[in-house]
């Protein structure tokens, strides 16, 4: 036995090193769940070891009645005891993982707070999700249920090995045969295992993959075909994965037969007999013993059964405890606990180098730049030249990697997070709700503000309207609830309407490129004007007529600032800029059109004129 | 019960037969091991009374033993075959349904939804069906093949153990409930949650700003103690009863002993017939207790049945009468009427018009007026309630989906590349296509000069650049597939409102060479890139309210007029901190 448990334990500390540690909050219940399980197992072997007497009492020409309720009554009560200590344990231990679950879910999203900005919209609220809920979830299994299966399943041979010894050495040494005959058996079935388990595991990988792709595609596909030549595909993948599986099965499939039947319990019966019969017919054994090792034999050689399901547990939980202590290795930014406040509104870029980790080449290369408090800068260039990494740096989604960033004269780094995400709002793309009420989505941006500030924040973000016209309870109807679905341009507006209420002095944002309809686009603009009003303000602009007046305009490429200037002063020198301006112009003038005619020049011209 | 392993047996479709056998194989295997049990018997028996027969019990225990073995391996083997040959085959057909099901009913499940039914629940069911399902027959069959045995020891310990077996049951039963409950109560929980952490990592930096963030975060850490409790209560109602189950089994089977060694005592019975009751009893007490919650295995099962056989049984669109040849691509809506499945309203109400040959017409309107639903009827993602729609003067729905499909390039917004080589991508909308074709097809579209910079060029798989292509590069890619298929009718949806101002000249280009000559439909927000229209529809929840071109719209001062001056006023519109 004690071979097996040591082919098991290092195995498992070599795939997860991480996962005790992981565990470790809740050690306390891990433990007492494990005593009290072995508390349980001890109880119900001791009631097992009570037929010895009993029996040998009923063997008795006069058999002492007596005894035998008194030694009845005492199994009753041990089987009682035991099962009362199994649901003891079992509570524990569950209790225990529901604690370690809500302890690691807190522990994982403060993390998050604590992280770069950037590495959590990098990451996506999706894959985060899966840590925190999905992956935290599937250690429950090993603390619920694996604990007190662990003591219960590495105990169970070892005090049933020493009853047995201390009954009948002879036949425990016997009984104990079919051991190794087992342990070489799976020695041979699973030889290969590891390298064969891989294959079907990247096989399985493979399946998954293709199947995602399958159905995430299939919209597209049917767009071109009837989808034949998208299910060859899948059809082919499903074939090399089923090739595999065959191979894999034909190859194990004896061994672990070999492996199951040996470790069950009907050999060991066998064996028990076979050497059993002839020595109680040599006077040498008696009939009550001879039942012991019946009892006790197969519940040795059956241990074997759990600790497969064990070593599955594991491997289960070992993807998971990877990703979860890929999260936890995440470097926090490092943040002060008191900080100055900033002077004023302004910004300033001095010497800035950024490269994004793991990456080797810069996003960001000696950047500078100077933006006064109440003025607009823009950040244009084509996608990838550093525009959108320059605004997620000033508030602090990252740290720069050479320079520093100014905020009302202080360094980022030297400000507290909320002073910062205070002083600088960042106005994303992607509307962000929670599925609360309209006023406490609003109300997120200033958690103490009144009823009236509210309403004042919605109308100048052009909200209000819609707000009391289409929601059925007005502001304190519920997103996401019937009859509160929000087109994504209301979203934004309610966003808008948030930052407006924040009031932060300076902002951040990334000019939406697209809107859900005309009217929404006209709105979205009006509330965006009512938000800069007063502002110091930072642009990511795609569309160039929305930055015409802007005080500074910065022009990157391939991560440096190429030019800067006005409208007027970036067009008269003819660089970058001005080609963008023409490039814009021309899409500006595209129209569709099936003919190559110049048939419908007029109305063409007619929207040019501005 | 019985209709469960029913059920089990259909879910394996053709190799139901395999999975009858390795059935017969388990239930044979159990009922060689109770009865090799129940010969203990006779061999305790044999042994106290110093009988000769004991060799020949013996033996008999060994050829069931054996028989019992070569059983088990019939059913291993069959039970490979299953789970291999039943996976390949679920998913086989998962996959044709899903390219047959009408386009609706594909979009109204999630992605995420049909990929736990194409990968995790068609595991469950072979999982369950290739082997596992032997244990529970296992631990059913032998011990009920010893109790029968047992009735020729002595019936009165018979029938008790009989009795203990219907005494478990309204247990069971409880069990069951309160299991399936506890899903409900985890579900809900779990999905409470989930919705928490989402909206807790998209709202960081506002959390952050105002401090409520880890521990200060009120709404996320009041889920997770919600879930928890939950989790607390259904542990409650499942641990408690299965736990008391399995009290009960021994503790019953505790008394069927006591009540043997009293019949001894009694002389109506002899001792070694409570020797070998003791080792019976004590091997299946274990199995038996664990009997109720290893049969919720089952309910995963059927759970997983129940989605999969739901997908299947999807009817795909039906193709009225036989196909005529179309006559040109000549697009006409008459008098449609639709509301999507499960609902009532109508998103579309009496839509008529006409899209003649080698026409442009463009679908204006706000967000939900039904632009998307007309150019999703025209490629039959579903079938109107009222009117039809026709192509060429032939109705739509009597065209195969293929022949259909035939007729358009669709080009979206979002471009949807397969992890594959970019020329596979493009290849896609004519898979018997040349190089020669598709550099052609991409040297319209514009494409083919980045394509040609890349690491591999045309080779370059989409997976090993990933996001270094930019959205005007991938839209590019997306009207290089459309112009390599040369479809007479060409659907765009907004495809240039998504792209910085560069790639927008790039795709514009583009899309130039794509609709040259073909009959067009398009989406349009941007009402200045389809002032040459032929026909602009104006649509107001669900209904036209006007068509004509640009200048008659104008002329006319209604809708379009208001929208197009709103526009263009807003074209104007610039950010300022004044």
């Amino acid at each position: 036995m004690s071979e097996q448990t040591s082919s098991v334990k290092p195995d498992e500390v070599d795939t997860d090193p991480g996962l005790w540690t992981i565990i470790s909050p809740v050690n306390r219940e891990i433990y007492t769940g494990m005593a009290v399980s072995l508390l349980s197992l001890v109880a119900w072997l001791a009631s097992i070891m009570l037929f010895l007497p009993i029996t040998r009492e009923l063997m008795m020409p006069e058999p002492d009645v007596g005894r035998l309720v008194l030694l009845i009554g005492a199994g009753f009560g041990l089987v009682a005891f035991s099962f009362v200590c199994r649901a003891w344990s079992f509570r524990i231990s569950h209790l225990g993982a529901f604690r370690l679950e809500q302890i690691l879910r807190t522990e994982l999203t403060a993390r998050l707070a604590k992280v770069p900005l950037g590495y959590v919209v990098n990451a996506g609220s999706g894959a985060l999700k899966k840590i925190v809920l999905d992956d935290v979830r599937s250690l429950h299994a090993f603390v619920a249920d694996s604990t007190p299966l662990f003591a219960k399943t590495f105990s169970a041979p070892i005090l049933g090995i020493i009853l047995m010894l201390f009954l009948d050495w002879r036949l425990a040494l016997l009984s104990l045969a079919l051991f190794p005959v087992g342990i070489i058996a799976m020695f041979f079935a699973f030889r290969d295992y590891d390298v064969a388990r891989k294959k079907v595991d990247q096989a399985t990988e493979r399946i998954n993959k293709v199947i995602n792709e399958y159905v995430q595609g299939m919209h597209v596909v049917r767009t071109f075909d009837d989808g034949s030549g998208s299910f060859e595909r899948y059809r082919s993948a499903l074939n090399d994965a089923t090739e595999t599986m065959r191979e894999w099965t034909s190859q194990s499939q004896m061994g672990a037969f070999i492996a199951r039947t040996l470790f069950a319990a009907l050999p060991t019966v066998l064996v028990l007999l076979a050497v059993g019969v002839p020595m109680y017919q040599a006077g040498t054994l008696e009939l009550p013993i001879l039942m012991m090792f019946l009892l006790l034999a197969p519940t040795v050689t059956e241990s074997i059964v759990p600790i497969v399901w064990l070593q599955q547990l594991l491997t289960n939980a070992a993807a998971a405890v990877k990703r979860i202590g890929d999260l936890r290795k995440v470097e926090l930014i490092p943040e002060v606990d008191e900080g100055p406040s900033p002077a004023d509104a302004s910004v300033k870029l001095i010497d800035v180098s950024f490269c994004y980790e793991g990456r080797s080449d810069n996003a960001l290369t000696n950047v500078s730049l100077t933006i006064p408090a109440g003025t607009v800068t823009a950040l244009v260039g084509a996608s990838g030249a550093g525009k959108s990494t320059i605004a997620q740096l000033i508030p602090r989604f990252w740290d720069v990697t050479e320079g520093k960033i100014l905020v009302g004269g202080v360094d980022v780094r030297d400000m507290t997070a909320d002073v910062l995400l205070h002083n600088v709002a960042f106005v994303f793309q992607s509307p962000f709700l929670l599925s609360d009420s309209i006023k406490n989505n609003i109300r997120l941006g200033k958690p103490d503000a009144t009823e009236e500030e509210v309403v004042a924040a919605a109308k100048a973000a052009q909200a209000h309207d819609f707000i009391m016209t289409e929601l059925p309870d007005g502001y304190d109807s519920v997103v996401g609830e019937r009859g509160s679905s929000l087109s994504g341009g209301q979203r934004q507006r309610i966003t808008i309407a948030r930052a407006i209420l924040q009031d932060s002095p300076i902002i951040v944002l990334d000019e939406a490129t697209a809107f859900a309809d005309p009217d929404n686009e006209a709105k979205i603009h009006q509330a965006l004007a009512e938000l800069a009003r007063g502002k110091t303000l930072i642009v990511v602009a795609h569309r160039l007529s929305t930055i015409v007046d802007a005080h500074q305009i910065a022009v990157l490429d391939q991560g440096r600032i190429v030019e800067s200037g006005t409208h007027e002063s970036l067009v008269a020198a003819g660089g970058r800029y001005a080609k963008l301006w023409s490039h814009f112009e021309q899409a500006q003038d595209w129209g569709l059109r099936v003919a190559d005619t110049g048939a419908n020049a007029d109305p063409q011209e007619e929207a040019e004129v501005s | 019960m019985i209709a469960t392993f029913k059920n089990m047996i259909h879910a394996c479709g053709s190799k139901a037969d395999v999975m009858r056998g390795s059935l017969v194989y388990a239930v044979l295997a159990a009922i060689a091991q109770g009865l090799a049990y129940a010969l203990l018997f006779p061999l305790f028996a044999a042994l106290a009374s110093g009988s000769d027969m004991v060799w020949w019990y013996v033996i008999g225990i060994i050829a069931l033993v054996l028989g019992d073995a070569a059983l088990r391996l019939g059913e291993s083997h069959g039970g490979w075959r299953v789970y291999i040959e039943v996976s390949d085959e679920t998913r086989s057909n998962l996959g044709e349904q899903l390219k047959r099901m009408p386009l609706e009913q594909l979009a109204k499940r999630q992605t995420g939804d049909l990929n736990s039914v194409l990968t995790g629940n068609v595991n469950d069911v072979v999982s369950i069906a290739g082997g596992l399902y032997g244990i529970v027959i296992n631990t059913m069959v032998a011990p009920m093949v010893t109790i029968i045995a047992t009735l020729f020891v002595d019936w009165r310990l018979s029938v008790a153990m009989l009795i203990l077996f219907p005494a478990a049951i309204p247990i069971y039963r409880v069990i069951r409930e309160a299991g399936a409950k506890e899903n409900r109560i985890s579900a809900t929980a779990h999905a409470d949650a989930a919705s928490h952490i989402i909206e807790y990592t998209q709202g960081l930096s506002v959390l952050r700003a105002t401090r409520q963030v880890g521990s200060e975060s009120q709404r996320l850490q009041a889920s997770l103690a919600r879930l928890r409790e939950a989790q607390v209560r259904g542990t409650k109602l499942v641990t408690l009863p299965s736990i008391f189950m399995a009290a009960i089994v021994q503790i019953g089977i505790l008394a069927i002993t006591a009540l043997a060694i009293s019949f001894v005592l009694g002389d109506s019975l002899s001792v070694a017939a409570v020797l070998a009751l003791i080792v019976i009893a004590i091997r299946f007490s274990e199995p038996l207790a664990l009997f109720a919650n290893m049969s919720s295995m089952f309910d995963f099962m059927e759970a997983a049945i129940d989605r999969i056989s739901e997908l299947l049984a999807v009817p795909p669109l039906a193709q009225a009468g036989e196909a005529t040849n179309t006559d040109g691509s000549h697009v006409m809506f008459e008098g449609v009427s639709f509301a999507y499945d499960g609902t009532q309203e109508d998103v579309l109400v009496d839509v008529s018009f006409d899209v003649p040959e080698r026409s442009l017409t463009a679908l204006v309107g706000t967000s939900g007026s039904g632009k998307t639903t007309i150019t999703k009827l025209l490629t039959r993602f579903a079938d109107p309630q009222v009117g039809k729609v026709t192509i060429g003067g032939v109705d739509i729905r009597s065209m195969s989906q293929n022949e259909l499909m035939r007729q358009f390039s669709v080009v979206f917004q979002d471009v949807y590349l397969f992890d594959e080589s970019i020329g596979e991508n493009i290849r896609l909308a004519k898979p018997d296509a040349t190089q020669d074709e598709i550099v052609a097809a991409a040297k319209a579209a514009n494409c083919h000069d980045f394509i040609s910079a890349l690491p591999n060029g045309y080779d370059t798989g989409v997976g090993e650049i990933g996001g270094a292509l930019s959205g005007g590069e991938r839209q590019r890619i997306s009207i290089a597939r459309a112009i390599l298929k040369d479809a007479p009718i060409v659907i765009l949806d907004e495809p240039t409102s998504a792209l910085d101002t560069e790639s927008e000249v790039a795709v514009q280009r583009a899309i130039d060479t794509l609709v040259r000559d073909k009959t067009v439909l398009v989406i349009a927000h941007r009402l200045s890139t389809i002032v040459a229209a032929d026909n602009i529809i104006v649509l107001e929840a669900g209904q036209i309210v006007e068509q004509g071109n640009h200048a008659a719209l104008l002329a006319d001062d209604g809708r379009y007029a208001e929208m197009w001056h709103a526009q263009r006023s807003d074209r104007h519109w610039q950010i300022t901190s004044g």
